[in-house]
């Protein structure tokens, strides 16, 4: 259904004005194309000038569309109104839109309405548009990509695959020729950071020299695919649009437990798991039949977003904010829009709905998490995150419990359960301290107060409480600070009973003088959220708690019972409904045979395998959805119109097998027809290789978006990628293995005249590698990198004060401890993301905050990135041991600084180069040979051991070359 | 980045093209790289082409930010009626209908909390202003303030609130009023960031109320806009300082040889961000002396330091970070945000509220007076306030000398002063309850965030008319992202008139 017009893609910008689709970009010089016949295409020619001028007023927005003229609508724009017309096919003369646009009185658009005039090229535009048949066609985003041909190509022998046939037409066409491959040395470079993000080692980079064989590039990309540090790298973006975070990401941002999550994507990125499923599983693994327990990790994606549990903060505002993030995020990714207009009113340039956003928010507002996290680790619901191995074992385990209950039977397991009856203890004499004040909450739980069994003096006064059990008391009236309970527990006989406590916020209980329980939490009181089995001795036990506030409310809540006698209550009842919990019970707390020694020895073997396994957020449906409605002006409390789960009405329809629930969406999202999917997927992904997308706008594939550079081949690998089984390695190779990638990024002022952007691809990719990509370089040159997949976020060297100077005193991430291990060697995309305040070598070197979905990392050149990687501990860390590595691998200088070439820029030095260095070399020798003390300094830095038969002087002098070639624009560049 | 920062790069690399072939030699790359930038107007680096949209009144914007919300009845907006309603019951159609937070909204009671603070009546330039007696200092300059009593807000939990004023959103990702500034508007001063941060030791210890770094962020806009964060312990720019056992000269030295190679590289390949690059290095190196110069106050007075408060010469106070502030103005630096905080008075308010005070006021009139014995307090805007105000209901126990009180967006108090604003008067009023605003004659104001309600200044208002001073029309400073213009004033908005000259 394209092809009519896919054919005039090729010809892309007529002119460069009327491509401007901002105001900003008015200004922006585009590549100088061919001139051609001119036919105005209304997607590519007209629309980017209505929107951009006339749609505020007369737009997709419904409600305050001016004069009942919508010019995004063909049949409103063409009515006969009283023998006038907006717009008149083929007769610009009698169109009143060119007559208002060029009027010398009150021209449109009206100075007030704070857009643009039209310039002289855009009206010229719209009036051959007009003459042309003013046609309008949808937005080519919303139509389904078609395979294209392969274009007719005159130089036959430059292309190595289709990609190259769509880059070269279009180069032809604008008499413009691809630089020559670039040298070997920098392709293996240049193919190693694009997908590994590491640079290649000398000894890669040797081997691919000396490898004369065919295939010899395509064999390294072969092998750099199936390193494990590509899942690490390509991880890393998808990172950045889900906005992972270690952190909350609100108010407290205390840590919450989700990397299970991250490490997922990372193996699925290695595995290659076919993207269709890679976004499923992330959507709704949780609706999938017979779901695995990595498909429920997955859907960590869903509880991604910044969640508060801010004192004071209403439920249903945080249910809006959340599903509203979700929604936002979701369609950044997979649909390439945001929507955000659309939350508060229809949308003013695409055609999205108020109805249609909130539509698509139902979908998203009926997990079960509750809208306030509770500034929980593991704010519910939440699974042990066991790896595939693992689930292994615990099956093994999960299989011999089960055949022991098959075995137990049931008359024997009632006949016990006969035996059980609820003793559960009297307690009496509660009495309550005074508190104790603490400036911190840290230090009010530490500190050991007076009734402790360490307590210096009993200076508290008791006073009675009337505590009843699961009735919440107020024990610490303090801001900060701590409170006890004491009372007495009196037990029948000698048994164990469970002791359910509630605490605002931290608690420590001792029975009979023994610590027998501590939960250091911020939390609120949520009745009886820890269970202590407790071993009571006959008559009257001494009970203590010790309550800790760290601000906001406080209090205690307790219950004693027999959680085993109870559970036999109830299922008694009912045997025969019942009698498999019965028999479990049984095993477990009956007598010892032989037949309970196996179901407890499986059972002991999975609580041992799952201590050290941690939980990771997950998204639950609930049994039935919450309601949705329209929320007028996007504010929570005020609900309009109730509204169904559906997808955006231009966006077509949910298909009929589909289930109306994010598990569907997904079918719908991943369907090869989905215009939208497949397209934005493949724009970030060469946008990854190139430094910007085929679509610049990788983010916005709307109205508002920036037309194709080149939209032929843009659809050719949409196609392509869903014909290859969705696999993102397929695409990297076919990507990394065209002409075009392979091309020098030298650029002639001649091509940077015509294309400043390389948007033509006329010669090889350059752009600033990303903060990860660059500290981890230096961390490998060194050798320091320490490479371990997955695990929880490590913390390396940050500046004194940073978190201090923000934290809330209460968060458990206010303060900043530095991991004292090899673990602040490890590569940068597992550092702990703390999200109100990353490490400041990220931010500073763009990365995003993680607050918020980005798809497109902003690339900016500041002084402070350059003193980062001058003066950064982890970056002068990385020169000494850098120098201590050359001087160790190899002696003379000559082949020390080819060492340092080779480590850092995979390449030999020039000669001009090794005459700069090695003349710095003399002079620092001289300089640090008669000043020891300072050369002793410089090599002090950092925690790895230095070797100490190496002379600092030699050491220090290294050690500045080492740096300097880590600061080159080389080192800081893809290329 | 941005498509304007990159036009702009382009046209730096066309000029660049113009005037050298590709085989330029270091030394004309050199001369280029130190002629201060390629613009006629040297004062401006960076900022966008077109602004500012007119005259401005402000050269630069200090903007001293009490995080937590400073209690408006307890300092500024005096209610002595209130007197006689001790403990007595908030009318409900006071009230009407108001949400409250959860942290209250459990109460039995809104019992009214008067303020146990004295209030004194000061000459200003209209009928007088009331001021309490916790702010001594700050009362002898209110003939150059302009107190407003009727900012408003929507948020009610300090995270949503703190992120609205700031950055115009309740929720993060957009960028922050100083980073818009810093994109619109560009430098005086390479050498020094255009949007600086100073965070403020707090006398009561740990505060009780977070900051986040999406409060200085240039969110969406390129990250070159981001507040850059002067830290009074350690370096204060982050890396400033070089490695332990270099001196200078090796530095220099150690650069000149990046620039060689980097200068070969540039010959090889032509790409000029190179040259880009080359710059910001010695950019870099020049920050490594103009940041410890600026640090450096031993050059200042004993006057100064009598003016600012002993605290001032205690790195990290506020009275240090106010001295500062006036040292970065004198240094062309655009827009300077100190943060104070611990200001959120639920309980003990007696105790809290008067350290909290101590900490800002003498140092809060010392810039003032500073300012304008220098003169910069004509073309210096400076704005004081938090992101809400409190109940004038208790939260918690209450007595007479002591009690809490809730988060209260209807109305609360900031001051404005300096850069046309009218000195020495009060804008805006409330009602009895400190809880509506009001008209002159007492009738409550239901303001609408939609238009401007006259008498009423939503933070949407404060941050348009911030702008306006600064020669910024608030409606065009905009940054196309994701499809849409976005702007710190969102869809809303408007210069208050009223309160300028």
């Amino acid at each position: 259904m394209i092809s009519g017009f896919a054919s005039k893609w090729v010809l892309l910008a007529v002119s460069a004005t009327v491509l401007s689709v901002s105001v900003f970009s008015n200004t922006l010089p585009r590549p100088t194309l061919k001139r051609s016949p001119r036919t105005v295409d209304f997607n590519r020619d007209v629309r980017p000038i209505l929107s951009e001028h006339c749609y505020k007023c007369h737009g997709p927005a419904v409600k305050d569309v001016k004069g009942d003229l919508k010019l995004n609508d063909p049949a409103s724009a063409t009515k006969d109104r009283y023998g006038k017309f907006a717009i008149k096919p083929h007769d610009s003369k009698n169109s009143m839109l060119l007559e208002r646009v060029t009027a010398k009185d009150s021209p449109m658009p009206p100075t007030d309405s704070g857009m643009m005039r039209l310039t002289a090229k855009q009206i010229e535009t719209l009036k051959l548009w007009i003459d042309q048949g003013s046609e309008y066609k949808a937005h080519w985003a919303f139509i389904p990509p078609v395979k294209p041909a392969l274009p007719e190509v005159k130089d036959k022998k430059w292309s190595r695959n289709e990609i190259d046939r769509f880059v070269l037409a279009q180069l032809e066409s604008n008499g413009l020729k691809p630089e020559a491959e670039a040298d070997r040395n920098t392709l293996i470079r240049r193919a190693t950071l694009a997908l590994t993000g590491l640079q290649p080692t000398p000894e890669e980079t040797d081997a691919f020299l000396k490898d004369s064989k065919p295939q010899a590039y395509e064999r390294v990309i072969d092998r750099l695919l199936a390193s494990p540090r590509y899942g690490e790298h390509e991880a890393r973006y998808w990172f950045d649009a889900v906005r992972y975070g270690d952190t909350h990401g609100l108010h407290l941002d205390n840590e919450r437990s989700i990397y299970p999550y991250r490490d997922w994507v990372i193996r699925a990125m290695n595995r290659d798991l076919p993207y269709d499923k890679f976004a499923s599983w992330q959507l709704a693994g949780d609706l999938l039949p017979d779901k695995s327990t990595e498909q429920l990790i997955a859907t960590g994606f869903v509880r991604m977003n910044p969640t508060t549990a801010e004192g004071g903060a209403i439920d249903d505002e945080f249910q809006a904010k959340n599903s509203f993030d979700r929604t936002e995020t979701f369609s950044t990714i997979f649909l390439g829009m945001t929507f955000t207009c659309a939350r508060c009113h229809d949308h003013k340039y695409d055609p999205i709905s108020h109805k249609d956003y909130y539509g698509l928010f139902a979908f998203f507002n009926s997990t079960s998490d509750a809208p306030l996290d509770g500034n929980l680790l593991v704010p519910g619901p939440a699974i042990k995150a066991r790896l595939p191995e693992q689930e292994l074992t615990a099956r093994s385990f999960e299989r011999k419990m089960q055949s022991a209950l098959n075995q137990a039977h049931s008359e024997e397991a009632l006949a016990w359960a006969g035996t059980i009856s609820i003793t559960a203890p009297k307690t009496s004499k509660w009495e309550v301290s005074s508190p104790y004040a603490a400036k911190t909450f840290d230090e009010a739980y530490d500190m050991e107060c007076g009734p402790e069994p360490n307590g210096k003096v009993d200076a508290s006064k008791w006073k009675t409480l009337d505590l009843k059990l699961g009735v919440a008391a107020n024990v610490v009236p303090l801001e900060i600070g701590s409170g006890f309970v004491r009372g007495v527990v009196t037990a029948e006989k000698a048994g164990k009973a469970d002791l359910r406590v509630g605490s605002d916020d931290a608690v420590k209980v001792w029975l009979n003088g023994t610590l027998i329980h501590s939960n250091k939490v911020l939390r609120s009181i949520t009745a009886l959220a820890d269970t202590v089995r407790v071993d009571l001795k006959q008559g009257e036990n001494t009970i203590l708690f010790k309550v800790v506030n760290g601000g906001g409310g406080e209090g205690l809540i307790i219950n004693f019972g027999d959680a085993v006698a109870e559970r036999v209550a109830a299922l008694v009842k009912n045997p025969q409904a019942n009698s498999i919990a019965l028999k479990r019970l049984f095993l477990e707390n009956g007598p010892q045979t032989d037949l309970s020694q196996d179901y407890r020895k499986a059972n002991a073997g999975l609580t041992a395998l799952d201590k050290d396994i941690p939980m990771s957020l997950v998204a639950e449906e609930l049994p039935s959805p919450r309601v949705a409605n329209i929320l007028r002006r996007g504010e929570y409390n005020l609900k309009g119109e109730e509204v169904k789960r559906a997808i955006p009405k231009v966006m077509g329809e949910m298909p009929k097998y589909a289930p109306m629930n994010r598990l569907g969406l997904a079918q719908w999202l991943t369907r090869k027809d989905n215009p939208l999917f497949a397209r934005v997927t493949v724009n970030r992904l060469w946008l990854q290789h190139f430094g910007t997308g085929i679509v610049k706008t990788a983010e916005d594939f709307g109205n508002q978006g920036e037309w194709p550079s080149n939209p032929e081949l843009l659809d050719y690998l949409a196609v392509r990628f869903a014909e290859d089984g969705w696999s993102m390695k397929k695409f990297h190779r076919l990507v990394l293995t065209s002409a075009t990638f392979r091309q020098s990024s030298r650029v002639t002022p001649e091509k940077y005249k015509r294309d400043p952007e390389n948007r033509l691809l006329a010669h090889g990719p350059r752009f600033r590698l990303d903060a990860e990509v660059i500290r981890d370089q230096a961390l490998y040159a060194s050798g320091l990198l320490r490479e371990r997949l997955g695990g929880k976020g490590f913390r390396p060297y940050q500046p004194e004060g940073l978190w201090e100077a923000l934290g809330f005193l209460g968060s458990n991430t206010a303060r900043y401890t530095q991991d004292m291990t090899e673990d602040i060697y490890r590569r940068s995309l597992y550092l702990f993301w703390k999200r109100t305040s990353p490490h400041p070598m990220m931010l500073t070197f763009d990365a995003p905050m993680r607050e918020t979905c980005v798809v497109r990392r902003s690339r900016t050149n500041t002084p402070m990135q350059a003193l980062v990687t001058m003066n950064e501990p982890a970056f002068v860390e990385a020169s000494r041991v850098m120098a201590e590595r050359i001087m160790e691998e190899v002696s003379g200088d000559r082949e020390r600084l080819n060492r340092a070439f080779m480590l850092t820029l995979s390449r030999p030095p020039h000669a001009e180069e090794s005459k700069v260095l090695m003349g710095a070399l003399a002079r620092y020798r001289s300089l640090y040979s008669s000043r020891h003390a300072d050369a002793h300094q410089m090599v002090s830095v950092g925690m790895s051991p230095r070797n100490p038969a190496l002379s600092a002087t030699e050491t220090a002098s290294w050690m500045m070359i080492c740096s300097t070639l880590m600061n080159t624009n080389a080192f800081l560049n893809f290329e | 980045m941005d498509p304007k920062r990159e036009f702009e790069l382009m046209m730096t690399r066309r000029q660049l093209f113009g005037r050298t072939a590709l085989g330029v030699g270091t030394a004309a790359l050199g001369h280029l790289m130190n002629s201060g930038g390629f613009r006629a107007d040297d004062k401006k680096i960076g900022g966008q082409p077109g602004f500012p949209n007119f005259a401005p009144k402000a050269k630069r914007v200090i903007y001293l930010f009490m995080n937590g919300g400073p209690s408006q009845m307890d300092l500024w907006d005096y209610k002595p009626k209130m007197q006689e309603q001790f403990d007595v019951e908030l009318p409900a159609d006071i009230r009407n209908g108001q949400r409250i937070t959860t942290m209250t909204s459990g109460q039995a009671r809104f019992p009214v909390a008067p303020s146990k603070f004295k209030f004194n009546k000061h000459e200003n330039n209209e009928d007088g202003v009331w001021v309490s007696e916790l702010l001594p200092y700050t009362s002898e300059v209110v003939k150059e303030l302009c107190v407003i009593k009727s900012m408003w807000t929507e948020a009610i939990n300090h995270d949503p609130a703190v992120t609205y004023i700031q950055t115009g959103s309740q929720l993060p990702g957009r960028p922050s009023l100083g980073s818009w500034v810093s994109y619109g508007l560009g430098s005086e001063n390479e050498n020094l960031p255009t949007y600086v941060v100073l965070h403020s030791k707090v006398t009561r210890g740990d505060p009780d109320q977070a900051l986040f770094a999406r409060l200085w962020s240039s969110g969406f806009i390129s990250s070159e806009h981001q507040g850059i964060s002067l830290r009074s312990k350690g370096d204060p720019v982050l890396y400033l300082s070089d490695p332990h056992g270099m001196d200078r000269k090796t530095r220099r030295d150690m650069l000149d040889d990046l620039g060689k190679l980097n200068q070969m590289q540039f010959q090889e390949f032509g790409d000029p961000e190179v040259a880009a690059r080359i710059k910001q290095y010695e950019m870099a190196y020049r920050m490594q002396a103009s940041v410890p110069e600026l640090m450096d106050v031993s050059k200042e007075s004993q006057e100064v330091f009598d003016l600012y408060g002993k605290e001032s010469q205690e790195p990290g106070t506020f009275a240090a970070n106010c001295l500062l502030a006036r040292r970065l103005c004198q240094r062309g630096v655009k827009f300077i945000q100190i943060f104070h905080r611990g200001w959120d008075q639920h309980g003990n308010m007696g105790g809290d509220l008067p350290t909290q005070c101590k900490d800002v006021d003498q140092a809060c009139a010392a810039l003032i007076k500073d300012l304008k014995r220098t003169g910069m307090l004509d073309d210096t805007l400076v704005v004081w306030g938090g992101e809400f105000g409190r109940t004038v209901y208790c939260q918690g126990p209450l007595t007479r000398a002591n009690y809490g009180r809730d988060h209260h967006p209807r109305c609360y108090t900031m001051w404005m002063a300096g850069a046309g604003v009218k000195p020495g008067i009060v804008y805006g009023n409330t009602d009895d309850y400190c809880y509506n605003i009001v008209d002159k004659d007492g009738r409550v104001i239901e303001p609408s965030i939609d238009e401007f309600t006259p008498g009423a200044v939503h933070i949407h208002d404060l941050n348009a008319t911030i702008l306006n001073q600064l020669g910024v029309d608030h409606t065009k400073l905009t940054y196309r992202y994701q499809g849409r213009d976005f702007r710190i004033t969102d869809v809303h908005g408007h210069v208050v008139k009223d309160i300028l000259q």
